[in-house]
């Protein structure tokens, strides 16, 4: 009798163990797919979120609004350099010099590289203003693909609002096609030029010992634009 | 080397699910503040863990959960007979099923690695190798 029952439980025990390895099988496939199933799986989520935690986000300006120090970056999503400096360069500039309230950056749409750049710049500045302008930036850049080559549509920005963190995807699809918006794009780009930046990305420094705005091209290093904050401050 | 007795696995389950109430429920008070647990190393994973989308079921914190979960092995493995047995290899089951869900979450989904949910994931195995030892060693058999 005990025999019979020992079986019986050992029997249930087993089809559990079989189960369980089904059920986590299963999880796992579903999890894998959420994300593996379209051509938009984003890289650096975690990443992004770790760099900028903690940090004030105002716009597309990151940091203390009240910094001494602007130091303004004039980009194009769509722009390889410019994802270059994003995963190389500003990352320590941030922690340098951004974290501690010394200075704050100021991201600038300069769309130079095709009418696709327009969209991405306008989708930015609506993350912008839920709070997750940077975020956006740094992620779209962590998740750039090929320039004009047609991969800025509407699910690939969703993606990256939706993974940047942007609670309202709602008003942020409105926001991006608002006429204000795109007119902001104009205008950060007409600035660039203004100040005669002939590439992106191009960057501008203003604070307590510049004459306004001072153009500093492209340092090719962070220990370049943390000089530059401090001559300006 | 024979066989622990069923009483020696019962101890060290007992022992070993103390200390994963103490774990978990460090991650959930932790959580709970708006905080995440710290990381030995001064890593920040556990910051990327506690801040990703997973660290939440149904609003609830999984450390909730692992408290909850952690409770349950300690009273199984206080009690005799063969409702506990089954009882506490069930949830044991569970549980690592689900922690092997989460370290594979980590490792592919989140990117970034939190001690504390290793810690947790090590507990949990080890609560299960005692609990299926437990129940194919006395399954059946008088308490």
């Amino acid at each position: 009798m005990n025999e019979e029952r020992r079986r019986l439980l050992l029997q249930i025990g087993s089809a559990a163990v079989f189960l369980a390895i089904v059920a986590v099988a299963v999880l796992i496939v579903v999890s894998s797919n959420e994300t593996d199933g379209g051509d938009t799986e984003l890289e650096d989520v975690g990443l992004v979120e770790r760099d900028l935690k903690g940090i004030p986000q105002g716009g597309l300006t990151l940091g203390e609004p009240g910094a001494k120090v602007t130091l303004y970056e004039f980009g194009d999503l769509q722009c390889p350099v410019c994802k270059g400096f994003s995963e190389e360069i500003i990352p320590d500039v941030i922690d340098s010099k951004v974290r501690n309230g010394e200075a704050k950056i100021e991201f600038r749409n300069y769309t130079i590289i095709s009418e696709e750049s327009i969209p991405a710049a306008a989708a930015a500045i609506a993350a912008g203003k839920q709070g997750q302008g940077w975020d956006f930036v740094e992620l779209f850049y962590r998740n750039q693909g090929i320039e004009a080559s047609g991969y800025v549509s509407d699910e690939f920005l969703t993606e990256i609002a939706k993974g940047a963190g942007v609670p309202d995807i709602a008003r942020w699809n409105e926001d991006r096609k608002s006429a204000g918006v795109l007119r902001q794009v104009k205008a950060e780009s007409e600035e660039a030029e203004s100040l005669g930046l002939t590439g992106t990305p191009s960057f501008v420094v203003s604070g307590p010992a510049t004459q306004g705005k001072k153009v500093l091209g492209t340092p090719g290093s962070a220990g370049a634009l943390e000089e530059a904050i401090d001559d300006a401050n | 080397m024979s066989a622990p007795s069923e009483g020696t696995l019962q101890r060290v389950a007992t022992f070993v699910a103390a200390f994963g109430i103490g774990v978990a429920a460090y991650i959930a008070i932790e959580a709970a503040g708006g905080d995440a647990p710290t990381c030995v190393a001064g890593g920040s994973g556990c910051q990327t863990v506690a801040d990703s989308t997973y660290s939440h079921v149904l609003g609830v914190n999984i450390a909730v959960f692992g408290v909850v979960g952690y409770a349950l092995l300690l009273i199984t493995s206080l009690l005799r007979g063969d409702g506990a047995r089954m009882a506490g290899f069930g949830i044991a089951l569970v549980g690592f099923g689900y922690s092997v869900y989460l370290t594979y979450l980590e490792l592919f989904k989140i990117d970034a690695i939190c001690q504390w949910c290793v810690g947790s994931a090590v507990l949990m195995t080890v609560l299960f190798g005692l609990a299926a030892a437990r129940m194919v060693g006395y399954a059946g058999k008088p308490a």
